[in-house]
């Protein structure tokens, strides 16, 4: 874990040096930073997650054609997905790469603000660059709140309150815009399985980050509503937020394919938002 | 088919919201032991409890009544004179030795910003609420005759007329930034200069009735300050260290700087005196022999000594000074030319400054107690000349 958790604590407390010795700022400018090493993986898992969502009705197709062969089934899944050149795994990959990131931060964040002894013995060895002893230790008090510790409700103030809620809107909100739109429902009306689990993961996540908030530090709080915040706007500026449907309003009518899946093979497939096939005619007339 | 699936999903998050909400109840609090003797006792501060050991033995000394009747459990056991607090669903910590006000009673500081009386003879504290001050508690309190002197670790220093430590402070003094005060003040011999070195990168004095300010060091110390400064003996000049790498001579009057030494890393102990040398360590294991020439403190050797961190201030005898390590050794060195003359391995981190007890009684040698941070070895003795392991407490 050092191999990541030292350039993390050395890039926060540069951060803490040159943004006027201000923690909060350190953690948003050290976010953005995050979000932008990460973008490539965000933009992934968001082109897998869409893609995979519109391969929903061919999926069907295989399952109901391959209910009795398991194998066969799979075989043919693993085809569906080389023709589109998509990475079954491509969507959870960027996840699981988040994960070691928002371990790492709030082990960066603790060992930073090294309020006792051992801890501050510790940020000895883990700051890469030298000079950067002199800002230590870091001012962890922020609108009176300690940086490092878990919100304190006994202080009688509204913040504590406010920042998991804070978390659990963001969290949410990100969320919901960045879901790929939904599937048609089944030919028996029934929703698809993949959806009802992203609609749970949708509904448990934003309340499992606001529990982490009440957790952990404050300090993690305020990457979190950072995080969330940037995802949100990365989204809005790739032109694939749409923030009516994320509040439960009639989507805005486009034309625009969700995402475009390119057979490898014999013809290339347009999928609109609503999940219909387009298939065009350029790779038949190239045949011909 | 769906409800389990969903089912397994939820699972799977909350396994993971346990997992991380058992990380973030790892200890975040811990510090090393600090040990004082006192009465011919060792009191030991170590963690969540305060325990009193027999230094010819290792063996926790026994809880008494005020008759001096050894106390019993419900078992007709005796009970160990230990102090623990646990009140308010709050778990106290102690990282600073207690001290002892009057004729019945120590004063142990905890870190979560209390102050508890405890019953010299049976250990036990009759008020767990305790005496509330303004902040942490990381630096060892220092009582005089008319104070107690608390250095906060996320504020100043507070002021407590000692015969009234309830009431509030009769002075606090916060320094710049409040970056807090680590390290125990010192008072000046006549009493009416305390000594503030702080992590805010200034020396301090202060007038000791008062808290106002005599002086800063008008120089930045370049670091956080986390040491005790220490006089020389005819307190003509005081030594200390710094996180800017940096052994510093100060002087007492004004907070001119004499002289300075650049070390290798952090240095965090308090340097030890011995006529006109000057023994510092530093955090990359390095041990320092300086000469204070008067205008400047000349190296007269730098060895590295250890593989891990060294805390603590060296303890120096005669021709031989020891130190112990991060990485879990207590080395001897010659105080000649810094050269190991050999080491004892630890089972834990030996950061707390070394306790040395001399010859008397059942003690036939002099010896210096160890403290680790290994719950399972808090306490190790050895002697002094020869390194001979005489007992641990817990015992094994």
């Amino acid at each position: 874990m050092d191999f990541i958790l030292n350039p993390f604590v050395t890039l926060l407390t540069f951060l803490y040096s040159v943004f006027n010795h201000d923690m909060v700022l350190a953690i948003v400018v050290f976010t953005v930073l995050i979000r932008l090493l990460t973008f490539p993986l965000t933009a992934q898992q968001q082109r897998s997650s869409a893609a995979m969502q519109q391969l929903q009705p061919e999926m069907k197709k295989l399952q109901e054609r391959y209910k009795n062969d398991r194998e066969k089934l799979a075989q043919e899944q693993m085809r569906l997905y080389r023709e589109y050149g998509i990475n079954p795994l491509g969507g959870c990959l960027p996840l699981i790469i988040q994960f070691p990131i928002f371990i790492a931060l709030y082990e960066a964040i603790i060992h930073a603000l090294a309020t006792t002894p051992l801890q501050l013995l510790d940020l000895s060895g883990r700051l890469l660059v030298p000079g950067l002893s002199t800002v230590v230790p870091m001012d962890n008090m922020w609108l009176g709140m300690n940086l490092s510790l878990a919100p304190n409700f006994a202080s009688g103030s509204i913040l504590p309150i406010l920042l998991p809620v804070l978390v659990v809107a963001t969290t949410w909100l990100q969320f919901r815009v960045t879901m790929p739109p939904p599937a048609p429902p089944n030919a028996d009306g029934k929703q698809d399985q993949a959806q009802a689990m992203s609609q749970s993961m949708g509904t448990i996540m934003p309340l499992m980050y606001g529990f982490f908030a009440l957790s952990f530090s404050v300090g993690l709080s305020i990457y979190f509503i950072a995080s969330n915040t940037i995802g949100i706007i990365q989204y809005a500026l790739m032109g694939k937020a749409d923030f009516r449907r994320a509040f439960g309003l009639k989507p805005k009518p486009t034309d625009k394919p969700a995402v475009k899946l390119e057979s490898r093979t014999s013809k290339t497939t347009k999928v609109s938002s609503n999940g219909k096939e387009k298939p065009t005619q350029k790779a038949d007339k190239a045949k011909e | 088919m769906a409800f389990f699936r969903r089912l397994r999903v939820i699972g799977v998050l909350a396994a993971i919201t346990v997992l991380a909400a058992a990380c973030a109840s790892l200890p975040a609090d811990s510090s090393w032991g600090s040990t004082s003797l006192f009465d011919s006792k060792i009191l030991l501060a170590f963690s969540d409890h305060v325990v009193e050991v027999d230094p010819s033995n290792g063996l926790a000394l026994k809880s008494h009544d005020a008759s001096g009747t050894v106390r019993n459990d419900d078992t007709g056991k005796a009970l160990d004179w230990l102090t623990q607090v646990n009140a308010n669903n709050v778990t106290y910590h102690f990282y600073t030795h207690p001290v002892q006000t009057d004729d019945k009673t120590l004063i142990a500081a905890a870190y979560e910003n209390k102050l508890f009386q405890i019953d010299l003879n049976s250990s036990v504290v009759a008020d767990t609420t305790g005496i509330t001050v303004p902040g942490n508690v990381v630096g060892d309190p220092l009582l005089t005759d008319k104070f107690l002197y608390v250095p906060l670790s996320n504020a100043g220093v507070v002021a407590l007329d000692r015969s009234k430590l309830a009431s509030p402070p009769v002075w606090t003094f916060d320094a710049d930034g409040n970056k807090g005060v680590w390290a125990q003040p010192l008072v000046s011999a006549d009493g009416s200069t305390l000594y503030v070195a702080s992590m805010d990168h200034n020396l301090y004095a202060l007038d000791a009735a008062t808290g106002n300010q005599k002086w800063k060091a008008p120089v930045d110390l370049e670091g956080a300050v986390a040491s005790t400064p220490v006089f020389n003996a005819d307190k003509t000049a005081l030594y200390v260290g710094s996180f800017g790498n940096k052994v510093f001579k100060i002087s007492p009057d004004d907070g001119s700087i004499i002289a300075q030494y650049s070390t290798n890393n952090w240095v965090w102990g308090s340097p030890t005196v011995v006529g006109d040398m000057v023994y510092a360590t530093d955090l990359s294991g390095y041990v320092y022999a300086l000469q204070d020439t008067g205008s400047a403190l000349k190296e007269v050797w730098a060895q590295k000594v250890a593989n891990g961190a060294i805390r603590m201030s060296p303890y120096v005898s005669g021709d031989t000074i020891v130190v112990g390590s991060a990485d879990q050794n207590v080395y001897w060195l010659s105080a000649k030319d810094g050269s190991t003359t050999f080491s004892r391995p630890t089972q834990g981190q030996v950061l707390a400054n070394i306790l040395p007890i001399p010859a008397s009684g059942s003690i036939t040698e002099p010896i210096i107690i160890v403290s680790t941070i290994a719950p399972s070895q808090q306490l190790v003795a050895f002697t002094l000349t020869k390194g001979t392991s005489l007992w641990a407490y817990p015992s094994s």
